[in-house]
């Protein structure tokens, strides 16, 4: 929440982020919320008009600024153009603009690319656990993993096989 | 909407259940009719028989009094032309989402070549794309929900019934499925678009509904039956909107 984002600057190699512990319907739902309420507000008035804790509405915003949904100056919380687009636009039509988004993030860049160099295009969780580890040394594995399965299968970027722990490249795409 | 014909109605519909000393009428002298098309809330407090509603227009339960006419027939036995979107999702966790969303095309008898067509069409529209194999314990609240919600429509009902379908989702999930769900209702192209829809939320029944029928509880009853005469998508900041809450409220109060 302290590091907003920004711009990504193409002279430099992009910072590799973990990402929150978020889903991608409470994503849309911030955006949606923020449409409505003209695109802008306070986030602790956000965090208690919707009941939830400081904690939670934290990641959602976090999870939406990383996708250049919104940006937070100050305490507030700001839709940008591209998440007022995805706010007005239908089902499919927003999952496809979502999808550019998550496709922008340097760790689906770097995970695209590590599966790339693999047989199958595929990995086990352990090994996708131990690259992470290595891309974003001291910060949760595990919870940065749930959120890519969610966020890459959304997008169809990436598929995850619970039953065999196999996460791969989605071909579908 | 006024020249579309009647789908189903309630005629003096009372519902009332045995117990060890006498009986207790959940719902008493029910009468309403649905227009095709037409999206309707019941909104009431709990104990106001909203769910029990539901379960008679789908056949499951049968009312002790009055009757249910579908298409213009009475209707005995259930009514294979409504699906349910349950509070709790109500799926199967050791089976994926794709095999969730065919459960209820099986039991209808529908050959496997067109079942997996409908499978992938609905999991496409509800926007579950890329998440045909995942387990339920994998998924959020709105993702089980969405998965939830193609098992209904899959079965392509003429009535979709959803009992408190958002009231287990946080704020903002249930946000985006209000939108999403009539971002759906709204595709005509669809064969699904007659909603009957519970919920003890007024401000979700306005947001949503066409018309809104309140009850009121002990035993339930409808005290009122109202048209939300508001385009869509609607603005709760607007003073119309407000007003429409506040005679609501003062109905059930």
């Amino acid at each position: 929440m302290n590091t907003p984002i920004g711009p990504i600057n193409p002279g430099h190699p992009p910072e590799i982020q973990a990402l929150p512990q978020t889903g991608i319907s409470e994503i849309l739902g911030l955006v949606e919320l923020l449409k409505s309420k003209g695109g802008k507000e306070d986030i602790y008035k956000l965090a208690a008009e919707l009941k939830m804790e400081l904690g939670d509405t934290l990641a959602v915003i976090r999870g939406a600024e990383l996708l250049g949904l919104v940006h937070t100056p100050g305490g507030d919380v700001v839709i940008e153009p591209i998440g007022e687009k995805i706010s007005r636009s239908r089902i499919n039509a927003r999952k496809n603009l979502l999808r550019e988004q998550i496709e922008k993030l340097p760790v689906f860049h770097a995970l695209i690319s590590f599966l790339k160099e693999k047989d199958d295009h595929q990995a086990t969780r352990d090994q996708l656990l131990e690259k992470l580890a290595e891309l974003i040394p001291n910060e949760n594995s595990e919870q940065t993993f749930t959120t890519l399965v969610t966020w890459g299968r959304y997008a169809e970027l990436f598929g995850y096989n619970d039953d065999s722990q196999t996460f791969y490249l989605d071909s579908g795409k | 909407m006024q020249s579309e014909p009647v789908l189903f109605e309630l005629r003096h519909v009372a519902h009332r259940f045995p117990l060890p000393q006498g009986e207790l009428t959940v719902l008493k002298d029910i009468c309403f009719s649905a227009k095709e098309g037409e999206f309707i809330a019941i909104v009431g407090p709990s104990g106001a028989g909203k769910s029990t509603i539901l379960r008679l227009i789908s056949g499951l339960i049968h009312p002790t009094e009055g009757m249910i006419l579908f298409k213009g027939q009475p209707l005995s036995g259930i009514n294979l032309e409504t699906a349910l979107v349950f509070q709790n999702f109500a799926l199967l966790p050791w089976l994926t989402v794709a095999e969730n969303v065919e459960l209820g095309l099986e039991a209808r008898g529908m050959d496997i070549a067109m079942r997996r067509r409908k499978v992938a069409f609905y999991i496409d529209k509800v926007g579950l794309d890329g998440y045909e194999e995942a387990y339920p314990r994998e998924l959020s609240g709105g993702m089980k929900q969405r998965v939830g919600l193609a098992r209904a429509l899959a079965v392509e009902p003429e009535i979709l019934l959803m009992d408190e379908p958002f009231s287990s989702l946080d704020a903002l999930t249930s946000i985006n499925l209000r939108d999403e769900l009539l971002d759906i209702w709204s595709d005509r192209d669809f064969p699904v678009n007659t909603v009957v829809m519970v919920t003890h939320m007024i401000e979700e029944a306005i947001e949503l509904a066409d018309r809104v029928l309140v009850l009121s509880s002990r035993p339930g009853h409808i005290v009122g039956d109202m048209l939300i005469d508001l385009p869509r998508p609607r603005d709760k900041r607007e003073k119309v909107f407000s007003e429409y809450v506040d005679k609501i409220f003062s109905l059930i109060a």
